[in-house]
Parts: structure tokens; sequence; C-alpha cells
């Protein structure tokens, strides 16, 4: 260090001085990028989701052996309360863009093939647990409905207000259930008995519980869904 | 990256001025800003369910968090790890094409120098490279447990070659302390190596 000139020690402390300064500022500017998220959003968004449709095959994904199930990871998370539902009285309807709207029973249901995986369940939180969940596929109720051929989107409502949307090809994925079973038992009620959406390639918040209503679309609404109305990306996929 | 170690034989010459080719600054430039984004943005992240200990842990406090909520802290996440992983990639091929890889990076001799050397100033260089070097592999790993988490579905080989989804949770969590405590020997270590003109020949 004995070559350094004078001038360039007194630059060195002047070099420490701007480093603090521009950590203070960075720490500050944080703060302000805030304003910008929707922005940032909005522009990245799009692209996230052509990469991630791009990466969305019917290839079913590989799922894991029964032991691998972790029961105490699958948290309960709802954005309202747990709804009261009459199993004598419930009907599950399929309307919008289909040939053959429907309205289904519990008993209905669960007279159609039974499909059961058990895959990894993961939450926009950053959590995820290995479930088991036994159900109808959605593409085998698409099947009795028959939906017409510009339709692009499915709704779901839910008995608790919640909504939902999805793009067809990940609702007709061979691993997209209305599911009525967990870990082997009868669907839990604050897991979304009778009937909640179950699958591999979407976030939690896209699998809607207590679902009492599926609409095929041609085109999406305003209302996306709960969580995407409020900046949550719409496609969650994964 | 040191360009030049002072000379060591004349007394009182002023050594040239170290200088940095252009596409090494904008790669330092870009992979600082990325970093910090995603930094800020994973924090946010983190927060919305803490590696440690779940909705009870520790939450990191709001200045250090970018987004003001998870929602954004993910927009910013998935926005900036374009920045961060195409740079990397970019710069990759860069120091494969020119060879930069072969005597820009920590080597043999470095190593042997650091066993058995009494130059300090020697010594310094070759801490300098092996650290610098050293990073490179920890933002690899960053991008790939990160890839493992967003694409768990395409990458499953990858996400089940980290065992648990805890551990995969952590390992890209670490990264954050690592890339902090780099940035305070990489600093320190390029002031002792170059003094204040090499740190500003990257920057400027």
């Amino acid at each position: 260090m004995s070559l350094i000139l004078p001038k360039n020690t007194l630059s060195r402390r002047r070099l420490l001085q701007l480093s603090g300064l521009s950590g203070a500022s960075l720490l500050l500017g944080g703060c302000a990028l805030d304003i910008f998220s929707d922005n940032v959003g909005q522009v990245f968004e799009p692209l996230n989701q052509t990469f991630e449709e791009l990466l969305l095959s019917q290839k079913p994904v590989p799922e894991f052996p029964k032991i691998a199930i972790e029961p105490k990871q699958l948290l309960i998370n709802t954005y309202d309360e747990t709804p009261d539902i009459d199993l004598d009285t419930f009907q599950l309807t399929i309307d919008g863009a289909v040939n053959h709207p429907l309205q289904l029973s519990m008993m209905d249901i669960q007279k159609m093939p039974l499909t059961s995986m058990v895959i990894r369940h993961i939450c926009v939180e950053g959590w995820s647990a290995i479930v088991q969940w036994g159900g109808v596929r959605l593409r085998d109720l698409a099947r009795l409905v028959q939906p017409k051929s510009s339709v692009r989107y499915v709704y779901f409502k839910s008995a608790d207000g919640y909504y939902e949307s999805w793009d067809i090809a990940s609702a007709l994925h061979p691993q997209t259930l209305m599911a009525y079973q967990k870990n082997g038992a009868p669907l839990p009620v604050e897991n979304g008995a009778p009937l909640r959406l179950a699958s591999p390639i979407k976030l939690g918040y896209k699998q809607s519980k207590w679902v009492t209503k599926i609409t095929f679309v041609n085109k999406l609404l305003s209302a996306k869904g709960y969580w995407e109305d409020q900046g949550y990306e719409w496609f969650g996929g994964l | 990256m040191a360009s030049s170690i002072p000379y060591q034989g004349t007394k009182r010459k002023v050594p040239p001025l170290p200088s940095q080719t252009l596409l090494s600054k904008i790669f330092h430039w870009i992979n600082i800003i990325s970093l910090l984004l995603m930094i800020s943005s994973g924090l946010q992240i983190y927060n919305a369910n803490p590696v440690f200990g779940g909705r009870e842990g520790w939450h990191f406090p709001g200045f250090l968090l970018l987004g003001g909520w998870l929602g954004a802290g993910r927009h910013w996440h998935f926005a900036a790890m374009w920045f961060f992983s195409l740079n990397l990639l970019w710069y990759g091929i860069y120091i494969f094409i020119t060879r930069r890889w072969r005597h820009r990076f920590v080597n043999g001799k470095d190593i042997k120098v650091l066993q058995t050397s009494d130059n300090i100033k020697r010594i310094n260089y070759a801490w300098h490279r092996l650290v610098y070097t050293g990073i490179i592999p920890v933002l690899l790993l960053a991008i790939l447990t990160g890839l493992a988490m967003y694409k768990p579905v395409q990458f499953y080989w990858l996400s089940g070659l980290f065992g648990s989804w805890q551990i995969l949770r952590t390992v890209h969590f670490i990264t954050i302390p690592i890339v902090i405590l780099f940035t305070l020997a990489h600093s320190l270590l390029a002031l002792k190596v170059g003094s204040v003109r090499l740190v500003k020949s990257m920057f400027i």
C-alpha cells in the first residue's frame, strides 16, 4: 500500500463516505420503489405467463409415494369463514358455453371414476405439503357438459363467495381434480368439503374450496379471481 | 477482477491505472442492482411464511423489504430474476468465448501461493481471486434452487435433488447471507489488492 499517493487515501475515505451514503439511499429508495410494484407486475406478468404456458404440458406430473404424505404441513388458508353446506341439497352446477349444462349431487359425482394422486401442494406464501387428493377429473366433468370449441377459460364459484378463473388447458390437465378425499379420508370441511379444486400445476390460491359452480367461458371477465383482483398473478402456474 | 498487480521493483513509481473491459463493468453493475432487487423482494416473500419457524417465526423488518406485501414482492422477484439470471448467462458465455476463465479466475497457481508464498501482496491477490471466483457457484445455486421452487413441475428432478421442500427453501435463503459476507470480503480484498483505483476501475 506504500505506493498509494496521499490524494488516493483521501479518495478512499471519500469512497467509504459515498458507499455509506449510497447504502442509506438504497434503503430509503427501497420504500420509494414500492409504488412501482404494480407497473413491474403489469410489464412482467405477460412475459412470465408466456413462459409458464410454454412449459405447461398435458403430461401427468410425477407423483410421490404414499409414505411421503405430510398431513401436518397442509395449513388452512381461507379469506373468510368456513361456509355451512347442506350435503342433502348440495348441487354442483356446470354451465356457461356448453352444450349440456348440468346439476350434479355428490352422489352423482361419486359414481364417476375416482382418480387419486399424491402430489405437492404449494402455497404462494412459500410453504408446501405433500397431499393425497381423490376425486373426479375436471376433464371428465367437461366431457359430460361438452364445452363449445370457443371456450378458453373456466370460472369457479365457491359457497363462501370466493371466485377463481383458470385457463382451459390447465383445467383439462389429467391431474386437475374436483376432489372429495384428502389423505385417504373424506375431505374435511376446512379443506373445502364437499368439493374442491386440487391440482399439482397451480398454486394453492387457484385451488378453490367449497366449489358450487363451474362455468365455461370464452373470455375472461374483469373479475379474475379473489386474490388476482388484489394483485396476485393470474396464471399462478407451477 | 484485478487487472494489474502493483509493481514491486521500482520505487515510487505509480503503476498504470487498472482498467476493466466494458462488458465486465456492465455485468458487475447489472449483477449488483438485480441482486439488491432479488434480495429485498426475496425477504418480502420470506416474511409471508418465514423459512425458519413458519408463521410464528422471526420476520425481517420493513425497511429491508421491497414491494410492501407478498403479491408485490413476487412481482419484483419474478421480474428481477430475468435480469439476474440472463446477465449471469451472457457473462458465462463471454468468459468462455474470450477464455477469460483461464486467466481471470482462481487457478492452481493461486492455490500454491496461498499454501507456500511469503509475498503478502501475492497472497492477498490470490485470496481476492479465490473469493470472487467462489461467489459464482453460489449465484448459480441461488438460480437453481429458485427454479426448483418456481417450476417444481417441470424441474421435479431438480427439486428432488434437495430432498425436502424445507431444505430447498433453506438453501435458497442461505445464498443471501453468503452474498452479503462475500460483498464485504470482496470489497476489502479489492481495496487491499488495488486500492481505490482498482475499485473505481470496475465501477466507472
